[in-house]
């Protein structure tokens, strides 16, 4: 089984809060959302970008850089959410063809037959007020927003939910919320 | 008058092989994958919107936008007018639900809500469409190729289809994002330099082009007639105009594409926005080029070509200085060829993802889809390259661009909007809502005379309550059917789980919506622009009744 990684946190929550704010957010948390990396890059070559995927996933996320920025420690704060299993490698090669075809600028780079890589990736989440409360996912890699996250985020935070409240009448008096990993 | 010299055939040969080496050196010559990913990422958001406007419509604007100032004043700029509104309604409503529904053509959005029938009509309706546009869009370099080098028309288009297949089968350069803002400016220079010479030749120079447009009622550009036959009366140009360029900027692939490729949302609205501040003025620009020229040709005595589309080439190549005239038609080039790239890889992306992957061979391996894309392209440029030859017979390009949209774009936007807004709306209200909206925009053209811009309105208004009175008669949607276009969140028990969190988040200070204070900016800027017009017609008429 291979480890799952934890990309680091690159946008602070001042950072984060300054751009949910642009964005009408009136609060924020961090989360870290639970995705599969595959390389990508030339025949033969190492990896020079990640391709983010989930099997819910319609498009996935591209992460650029050689290596992908993991730190040593588990996720820290933050609710967790796990997307699930990763796509079938035919669903993958679908998934970037179809990216290649989309920007021709990206025929050249391949997808590398490699197993996809378990990944934490760092979010911060914001809610914004309106006539319903809005969600805003943001990557805590770049800052920037992610909507294509949103459904899996959704279902999550769903399912954390319900737990806590399924769990609630066992502790009784918990005050604290529990942040599980579903 | 020197003519296109010798001088300028080197600049013009120089200017598209730089254009050219540039795109090769930095477009498809790097091995590293981070240089692919990150090349866009480090350019500015101003550059990359200029050259999604460059993308869009400068050639056709440098060709045809004087045609139409020369013949009608300002009179057709209510066309663009409503540009700014329709980048809101596309900044509100499209965007954010094209983003989040993570597609890679607009039309599957249409089948996980209407299912495959309507998926490929509406595919279908943008291939007839966009490759009849493209045509119009081939025939404008063709064009210039003609009055520099005196060659048919005919010849000209086919050189230039050559020319445009050949270089979007290689791959094309419209990676590079900093040539199109090259091209950009050369072509704005090259138009403040026309509005230079032509003025300074005339002998009262803006004396006399005031006095020739207020005579001739050329800064005429509101009209208020309530006629629904005038063509660019003020309301034609918000109702018909809005929904003409809310179709063509949202539905239109070859114009989404790249808010799909953006990124982040906010990317994606930041390109758009440059587009719903500059379009207007880039018009008026043109549009005031063609006030000038009629000034010019009327002190001059001089009859003006049959076809308006040349006015402005014909001008440029005769006054500007010795290497000037090369490098501007060069621009006009580079920029039509970054225009037909863009065209083309939609048209033949559409043609792989929506059809030939789907119907004809659904598990071919990537290299047959890559040869299936290129002869795609071939065949796209071909489909133009016929109806190019019938483009000079539309009038002004940029407006037979437009009007070829307005027979199909009203109907496809109702379809989205349908989509999105009716959640009762269902597959055979949508079908039924798409044809019938389709043919009454050919019975109203054919048979009422009203203006072609009312075209747009018409497909939306029919295709919208015929599709939802028709959906009436069958189930509705399911909710998997509909989660693309419902706020998700917005149902009650997500409520409460967002509510829940949101109680113990970190509260953030005070609100400031980026994408409402970019909304009130574009509603501001349309404002502006729409007293500007008034005031300057105002003035018009008040300096020719004082004589």
């Amino acid at each position: 089984m291979v480890e799952c990684l934890t990309l680091a946190r690159r946008i602070d929550v001042a950072a984060a809060q300054k751009r949910l704010q642009r964005l009408g957010a009136h609060a924020c948390e961090p989360a870290w959302v639970r995705l599969w990396a595959t390389g990508l890059g030339m025949a033969d070559g190492q990896p020079g970008a990640w391709l983010l995927s989930a099997q819910e996933m319609r498009r996935a996320l591209l992460l650029v850089g050689a290596e992908l920025p993991a730190q040593k420690e588990k996720p820290s704060a933050g609710v967790k959410i796990d997307s699930g299993s990763p796509p079938t490698p035919k669903a993958l090669d679908r998934l970037w063809l179809w990216e290649r075809i989309a920007t021709p600028r990206h025929w050249r780079i391949q997808l590398l037959d490699s197993t996809p890589i378990p990944i934490w990736l760092p979010c911060w989440l914001g809610y914004a007020r309106g006539r319903h409360l809005r969600l805003t996912v943001l990557s805590g890699l770049s800052g920037e927003t992610l909507p294509m996250l949103k459904p899996i985020v959704l279902k999550g935070l769903q399912q954390v939910y319900q737990n806590g409240q399924a769990s609630a009448p066992k502790s009784s008096g918990a005050s604290k919320r529990r942040e599980t990993v579903v | 008058m020197e003519g296109f010299t010798l001088f300028d055939t080197v600049v013009l040969i120089g200017y598209i092989s730089l254009i050219a080496w540039i795109g090769s050196r930095f477009g498809k010559d790097q091995h590293n994958p981070e240089d692919y990913f990150l090349g866009g990422r480090k350019i500015p958001g101003w550059a990359i919107g200029l050259s999604v406007m460059a993308t869009q419509a400068s050639a056709i604007t440098f060709i045809g936008a004087p045609g139409w100032g020369f013949e009608g004043g300002l009179e057709r700029l209510v066309t663009f007018i409503n540009v700014p509104l329709a980048m809101i309604v596309l900044i509100l409503v499209l965007v954010p639900i094209f983003h989040r529904a993570g597609i890679y053509s607009i039309y599957e959005l249409l089948e996980r809500r209407f299912g495959p029938a309507t998926r490929t009509l509406t595919a279908l309706l943008f291939l007839i469409a966009r490759g009849l546009a493209t045509g119009v869009v081939l025939y404008a370099p063709a064009l210039v190729l003609a009055v520099v080098t005196g060659w048919s028309v005919n010849l000209t288009i086919i050189i230039m289809a050559v020319l445009a297949i050949s270089y979007t089968v290689m791959g094309g350069i419209s990676a590079v994002i900093w040539t199109d803002v090259v091209q950009m400016f050369v072509l704005w220079l090259g138009a403040l330099l026309s509005i230079f010479f032509l003025v300074t030749s005339l002998p009262g120079g803006w004396g006399d082009v005031f006095d020739f447009g207020a005579a001739s009622g050329m800064f005429n550009a509101i009209d208020l007639s309530f006629d629904p036959s005038v063509t660019y009366s003020l309301w034609a140009g918000l109702l018909g105009g809005f929904f003409l360029h809310v179709a063509y900027f949202g539905t239109d692939q070859s114009q989404i594409q790249r808010v799909l490729s953006s990124p982040s949302v906010l990317d994606a609205q930041r390109s758009l926005l440059i587009g719903g501040y500059l379009l207007i003025p880039q018009m008026l620009l043109f549009l005031f080029i063609g006030v000038i020229l009629a000034t010019y040709y009327q002190q001059h005595g001089l009859t003006p070509p049959e076809d308006l589309n040349e006015l402005l080439p014909r001008y440029v190549v005769s006054a500007f200085p010795s290497g000037m005239a090369g490098l501007v038609i060069a621009g006009v080039f580079a920029a039509a060829m970054s225009s037909l790239d863009s065209a083309l890889n939609s048209l033949s992306a559409v043609t792989v993802r929506d059809f030939y992957s789907r119907y004809i061979k659904p598990n071919a391996s990537d290299a047959h889809y890559l040869k299936a894309s290129r002869l795609a392209t071939i065949f796209w440029g071909l489909y133009a390259t016929l109806f190019a030859f019938f483009a000079g017979n539309l009038g002004p390009v940029i407006e037979a661009v437009n009007q070829i949209g307005s027979w199909f774009y009203g109907a496809l936007l109702g379809t989205f909007l349908l989509a999105i807004f009716s959640h009762r709306a269902n597959a055979r209200g949508a079908m039924a809502g798409l044809i019938v909206g389709m043919w009454a925009v050919w019975a109203v053209s054919a048979l009422l005379d009203i203006s072609w811009l009312y075209n747009n309105t018409v497909g939306v208004a029919v295709s919208m309550s015929v599709g939802y009175l028709v959906s009436l008669t069958a189930p509705a949607p399911s909710q998997e059917q509909l989660s693309d276009v419902m706020m998700t969140e917005a149902a009650p028990d997500m409520q409460a789980v967002l509510a829940a969190r949101a109680d113990n988040a970190q509260v953030i200070g005070k609100e400031a919506r980026l994408t409402r204070r970019r909304c009130i900016g574009l509603f501001i800027w349309f404002c502006l622009m729409l007293g500007m017009l008034a005031l300057l017609q105002g003035w018009a008429n008040e300096w020719w009744a004082n004589g």
